[in-house]
């Protein structure tokens, strides 16, 4: 009995294994169709990041001129979105304003300029006088330090109101330290992290 | 002071469907200067935004670059 199922077991799996090669056969054409596909989407939407950034950088690179700053516009493809940095003289730091609130209004004209031109929304990111990359290190020492001593003293932590860059910023942060995690709580613009123990 | 308005204009002609329609023009009274932006009537709604955000955002930028107590006020020509 067990002989036979043995056998009729291993027809089976003769049978299995001949329908899983035909399909990984037919698998690996559409795999290698996929690829395709894939690459050309993949290179398609690395054009349109890059024209993003051209838009964006032309709209820029105007209102500079019109108002007489000092600025170099640099354009980049980061992790899927188009990244506008602008860099140069004092007068950039009116284009940043008190806790960025200027430069994130600047980045929500150029996304909506962006947009006008493609017919679709854009996520590029603009940061100005490196702001943003000094913004995340500050943050990310917030985050860190606020789990830590959640982690030590285990009562929870509620941090100042942020945007919601600077959120994901101190969430990472907080995700690298064990025994704590993080939320936010409130609305725009008054939204906030928290962080919690576990 | 014609920058402020000049730089106005170009951050609205950039976010219209009619961008040859925009004019912005600079008012001063006693109540102090003002930004008045133009539009074609299709545009209102793009201009002020969703929740007027991007007037909002026009403004943060154009107190930023012209000093406090610039007002941008956005302009219904049907009116």
């Amino acid at each position: 009995m067990s002989e036979t199922a043995e056998v009729i077991g291993t027809e089976e799996e003769k049978a299995a294994a001949a329908e899983a090669g035909a399909g990984e056969e037919n698998k690996s054409a559409d795999t290698h169709a996929d690829d395709t596909a894939i690459s050309e989407s993949e290179s398609s939407a690395e054009d349109v990041l890059v024209r993003e950034g051209d838009i964006a950088g032309d709209y820029l690179e105007r209102l500079l001129d019109l108002l007489d700053y000092d600025g170099d516009i640099d354009l980049d493809v980061e992790a899927g979105r188009a990244i506008v940095s602008i860099d140069g003289g004092d007068d950039l730091e009116k284009l940043v304003g008190p806790r960025g609130t200027v430069l994130e209004a600047l980045q929500e004209l150029t996304r909506l300029a962006v947009q006008q031109e493609t017919g679709s929304r854009s996520r590029l990111m603009l940061d100005v006088a490196g702001w943003r990359a000094g913004r995340r290190e500050e943050l990310r020492r917030i985050g860190r330090t606020a789990a830590e001593n959640v982690a030590k003293s285990g009562e929870k932590e509620k941090l100042q109101p942020m945007s919601p860059f600077e959120r994901k910023v101190v969430h990472d942060a907080v995700a690298e330290v064990d025994g704590v995690t993080s939320e936010s709580e409130g609305e725009e613009p008054k939204r906030r992290v928290v962080v919690v123990p576990e | 002071m014609s920058f402020l308005a000049d730089s106005l204009e170009h951050l609205v002609r950039g976010i219209v469907d009619n961008p040859d329609d925009v004019r912005v023009d600079l008012v001063s009274s006693r109540r102090g200067r003002t930004l008045e932006v133009h539009v074609h009537p299709d545009d209102l709604g793009k201009v002020i935004g969703r929740s007027g955000r991007t007037a909002t955002s026009l403004r943060t930028v154009m107190n930023s670059v012209g000093g406090k107590g610039i007002r941008v006020d956005v302009i219904d020509t049907d009116r």
